[in-house]
């Protein structure tokens, strides 16, 4: 390091980060010439937590990993514990599942869009998508009850019905939003101010993003078509008609076309479920008692921050052996410190919100000894004793 | 008004001049309290027109339509715990909110607003020839208060919001001082009140007798004043040239370790800076407080009112520059295009 260049700290508590992560920070003046990531602060043992309680227990769990993905969670371990077990939900659940995955992919995306114009001080367009964003959050409160947490998805279907009564004012609320999201791809594009802040800032080839294996929207603003919903359909995606959206841009524009050009697809995806809807059950029984057999199942689903894969593991109790979740911002992390590199201190939020960083649900804990190369885990009387331990102090 | 005054001080009232009125001039009108309750005022117009075009409501709880929440917010902070961090250069970091407030405070005091002895008048404080080159002055020396202010704090993002201050003084310095000889040359003083005194006869003389000149002149003069409001857009560190203070960036720069009394002081500062700003944008291009059958402080309230008002609607339109691309913009446009004015400014008082 040369006399010139110093240190900055930004985490773990810093405005432009939402939830506690650190990031070392080299700059040049006012280049960032190296970054050192430092996650895990947030532990909440939510995966040891589901395994002493039984399936339909750890669908609340799964639904608090995270806020703004809860549904998205809920879908791959609903999904993943069907597939263990063998249980076939009815087609109209699935539709009801399709229908809420995607009205929480516009919500986010939006959310999203919002987070980043204030990130790079243009807080009007802040309020305005976020006053937008309303319309959805709505739509999602008149469904499911709840602004966030929709619990919806359970084993077997879903919880609640939709009524065909209800449909023409959604599809009203549908059409506003695609005129809305449509106005943002206008200014987003228009918009020098914008455009002096989001052409190739943060940018990353398509070659490079293949090698640090990026997911989501992240990936697919380099040109990485991996969108799960279309490379490995899952629940109706087979069936549905909607666009792989790619952009080859690979800098923060790219981030933000990505994103509304996918809430313009989400809203269509909407449309085409309420449009096609089967009468049916929504859901078969699942008892709390129920055991799974032996087994095992990897559901992959693709949330709105990229791809998310729930694992499970079943002993032939009425709980899981072992879940484990993979939140895609862990694998957005290689990507992100390589799209810090050389750019402005004044890029650095916008930057660090392109991948739709979510910190807490990413964090896990693991035990690694450098001088021996050895990493462990302990099991839950060892944890017990720790806290016992720490609390005698 | 003959041009033997140059070196005459006027005080106040230039005739019958008693140390009382100077006072009271000073102190309470149009001076200190006038400027002080002026300011929040100012404030309030900000927030509530910036709120209403992002689509908020903006203060409405305290006093009408929430016009006494600045003034809320200033005791609010009086009364905050005052922390001084132990890596400060304590005397630098406990005396530059004074001088961020006391500068543009002092500035004020050359801007023609309201005579005291006669209604019909106007007339500063204190007012002599080249006090435009001294509020000029004052408001350089305040950004050396507020670098001062972020480098003393001990704290790097203090540091990086400095220097950024200071960066963004090489931007905007040059056109604000460009543009503001532009009245200075037609009016050939370098006195505000002269200057207010200029426009008002040469729009009279318009009014009475209709020439192209006077068209000509009022393009230039726009274009002038166009420029202006861009600087001053910087020197007030407001959106989109607030990357000095860029609360997700660096967390409010120079500022990020005042609190209590002495965050008050520079909030308070900030709004006097603003009346400041709206105040020599009147003097020097919209004919100070001067206007048909008001007195001049109604007219000098609905003018700086309407600056205010123009200010904070730029402030939310933008989204935020980084320095790079403002010293660059700066340079490639404000600076080429400041010099050009003052060019046609020159041609055209050598032909009126």
């Amino acid at each position: 390091m040369s006399d010139r260049q110093f240190v900055i700290p930004i985490g773990p508590q810093h405005p432009a980060l939402k939830e506690p992560t650190s990031f070392y920070f080299t700059v040049d003046g006012e280049v960032v010439v190296d970054v050192e990531p430092r996650i895990g602060y947030n532990h909440r043992g939510i995966e040891k937590a589901m395994e002493v309680r039984n399936y339909i227990q750890n669908l609340y769990i799964t639904e608090r990993v995270c806020g703004i993905c809860s549904n998205a969670h809920q879908t791959a371990y609903t999904g993943a514990v069907e597939e263990a077990g063998g249980i076939e939900i009815p087609e109209r659940a699935k539709y009801i599942r399709v229908l809420f995955h995607e009205l929480e992919r516009i919500h986010s995306h939006l959310l999203w869009v919002g987070v980043a114009a204030h990130e790079i001080g243009f807080d009007t367009m802040f309020y305005y998508v976020w006053r937008d964003r309303e319309l959805v959050m709505d739509l999602l409160e008149e469904i499911s009850g709840n602004r966030v947490n929709y619990a919806i998805p359970t084993v077997g279907g879903v919880r609640r019905d939709i009524s065909k009564d209800n449909f023409p004012r959604w599809h009203k609320v549908l059409d506003a939003l695609a005129e809305r999201t449509n106005y943002y791809i206008k200014v987003a594009s228009t918009e020098q101010t914008i455009l002096d802040r989001a052409i190739g800032v943060g940018y990353l080839s398509k070659e490079d993003m293949i090698r640090l294996s990026g997911v989501g929207p992240n990936a697919r603003c380099s040109g990485v078509p991996c969108d799960t919903r279309k490379t490995a359909p899952y629940l109706l995606y087979d069936e549905i008609p909607f666009e792989h959206i790619y952009v080859d841009n690979g800098d923060v524009l790219g981030q933000v076309l990505v994103r509304v050009l996918e809430t313009l697809e989400a809203v269509k995806i909407c449309k085409w479920v309420l449009d096609n809807i089967p009468e049916g059950e929504i859901a078969v029984k699942f008892n709390p008692m129920q055991k799974l057999p032996e087994g095992e199942a990897v559901y992959i689903v693709e949330a709105q921050r990229g791809e998310l894969i729930h694992y499970t593991i079943s002993d032939g109790r009425n709980m899981p052996y072992r879940h484990k979740i993979r939140a895609p911002t862990l694998g957005n992390i290689p990507s992100l410190v390589e799209r810090l590199k050389g750019g402005y201190i004044a890029d650095i939020p916008i930057t660090l919100a392109g991948i739709d960083p979510c910190f807490s649900c990413t964090d896990r804990m693991v035990f690694y000894d450098e001088g021996k190369d050895r990493s462990w885990v302990w099991d839950e009387e060892q944890l017990r004793r720790y806290g016992l331990e720490w609390y005698k102090k | 008004m003959g041009r033997g005054a140059a070196t005459q001080i006027r005080i106040g009232v230039v005739q019958e001049m008693s140390l009382i009125t100077t006072l009271i001039a000073a102190l309470v009108f149009p001076g200190l309290s006038f400027i002080l309750t002026y300011s929040l005022y100012a404030q309030w117009i900000k927030r509530k027109a910036a709120a209403r075009l992002q689509n908020r409501i903006g203060p409405l709880h305290t006093g009408w339509q929430g016009i006494l929440q600045p003034l809320a917010d200033f005791i609010k902070l009086l009364v905050k715990e005052d922390i001084t961090p132990a890596e400060a250069n304590k005397p630098v970091f406990n005396a530059a909110p004074l001088f961020i407030f006391a500068l543009p405070l002092a500035a004020t005091f050359l801007i023609p607003i309201q005579s005291i002895t006669n209604l019909w008048a106007w007339d500063a404080v204190a007012s002599f020839e080249g006090d435009l080159i001294m509020v000029l002055f004052l408001m350089s020396i305040t950004v050396l208060a507020i670098f001062l202010a972020g480098w003393s704090s001990g704290n790097l993002f203090g540091a990086v919001g400095a220097t950024r201050v200071a960066f963004m003084m090489l931007a905007y310095e040059i056109p604000l001082g460009l543009v503001a000889i532009g009245p200075a040359i037609l009016a050939r003083s370098l006195s505000i009140s002269r200057i207010v005194d200029w426009q008002v006869a040469s729009f009279n003389a318009f009014l009475t007798a209709p020439n192209i000149w006077g068209i000509v002149t009022a393009m230039v003069l726009f274009i002038g004043a166009v420029i202006y409001t861009v600087c001053l857009l910087a020197e007030l560190e407001m959106k989109p040239f607030d990357m000095s203070e860029a609360e997700t960036e660096i967390v409010h720069g120079w500022q990020v370790e005042y609190s209590g009394k002495k965050l008050a002081l520079l909030n308070v500062g900030h709004d006097v800076k603003m009346v400041l700003a709206a105040a020599l944008l009147t003097s020097l291009f919209l004919g100070g407080p001067a206007g048909p059958v008001l007195p001049p402080v109604v007219w000098f309230i609905v003018k700086t009112t309407f600056c205010v008002f123009i200010i904070s609607n730029l402030s939310v339109l933008f989204a935020r520059f980084r320095i790079d691309q403002l010293i660059s913009g700066a340079w490639r446009y404000l600076v080429p295009l400041a010099v050009l004015q003052v060019m046609a400014v020159v041609a055209i008082s050598g032909v009126i």
